[in-house]
């Protein structure tokens, strides 16, 4: 768990990080908030079909619900804006990580998939909220795309103790 | 004189007895206000301005919003008196207590 995230938090800093020495632009942002909700999106859809854990699946469908609400939100913002998401090395390597992840947990069932699922949902949000707080919200410009990130964070942090009490309750049993 | 004083405390307690509206926003994964003392009678509107649905779920299921969809609203008449914690039944970080007297 302690690796994934660390691996997690490198993906979604070390990129943003280097490019934030011209600071990364509004259109970058967007696309990294739109791929992160679709990460977790797809980890959640898989996780509906794949768990067998009432409890999960009942987090995997907040996830997909909340985070499609979100992307939902944020590319009304982006069309109103006309501003066109642009791919960059944080949006890549959070996609990639994201395949990564579908690809490993695919392979597993029962309570190895539970708890792999889990534990990459508490590494991914804690990874997320970093990113949030560290490198989105410091360079949007646009004040309007600023209150977005600043509106979501809280169901981000909600989410992570969320999926911190299923992973405890998890490795309880 | 005694007319018009009649007419005045009658207007008063029409005014004071006429059920109220009372409007709590849900965004940013909070109730505000979370804590909310209402008279019996009066309405409550629960607007979620999140991205996402919430639920306004009674502890002690004295009333379920079942799932607000982002931009709609909840509305409750509150009949009964007394102290009701509440929580979003999808997020139960979020909590509030309605109060009616």
């Amino acid at each position: 768990m302690k690796l994934s995230a660390i691996v997690i938090a490198g993906l979604l800093l070390a990129p943003a990080a280097g490019a934030s020495a011209q600071g990364i632009n509004d259109a970058q942002i967007a696309s990294i908030v739109v791929t992160a909700n679709q990460v977790d999106i797809d980890a959640g859809k898989l996780a509906q079909t794949q768990s067998s854990n009432g409890e999960v699946k009942k987090f995997a469908n907040l996830m997909v619900t909340d985070h499609t609400g979100v992307n939902k939100s944020a590319t009304a913002l982006v069309t109103k804006l006309k501003v066109t998401p642009e791919d960059n090395a944080t949006s890549q390597s959070l996609k990639s990580g994201g395949d990564t992840n579908l690809k490993t947990l695919k392979a597993l069932n029962g309570a190895a998939f539970d708890k792999a699922y889990v534990d990459h949902e508490v590494a991914y949000h804690q990874a997320v909220i970093d990113a949030v707080d560290k490198t989105l919200i410091p360079n949007a410009k646009n004040a309007e795309l600023k209150a977005l990130l600043v509106k979501v964070r809280p169901a981000f942090v909600a989410h992570l103790e969320h999926a911190k009490h299923l992973q405890a309750s998890l490795g309880g049993k | 004189m005694v007319l018009a004083l009649l007419s005045c405390s009658m207007g008063q307690a029409a005014a004071t007895s006429k059920p109220a509206t009372h409007t709590v926003t849900i965004e940013g994964m909070e109730f505000k206000a979370s804590d909310l003392t209402v008279k019996a009678g009066d309405s409550i509107v629960w607007v979620n301005k999140d991205m996402f649905p919430h639920t306004v779920t009674s502890k002690a299921d004295a009333f379920d919003s079942h799932q607000i969809e982002p931009g709609k609203s909840w509305t409750f008449r509150a009949a009964a008196k007394g102290e009701f914690p509440y929580m979003c039944s999808l997020h139960p970080t979020m909590q509030g207590t309605l109060r009616v007297k």
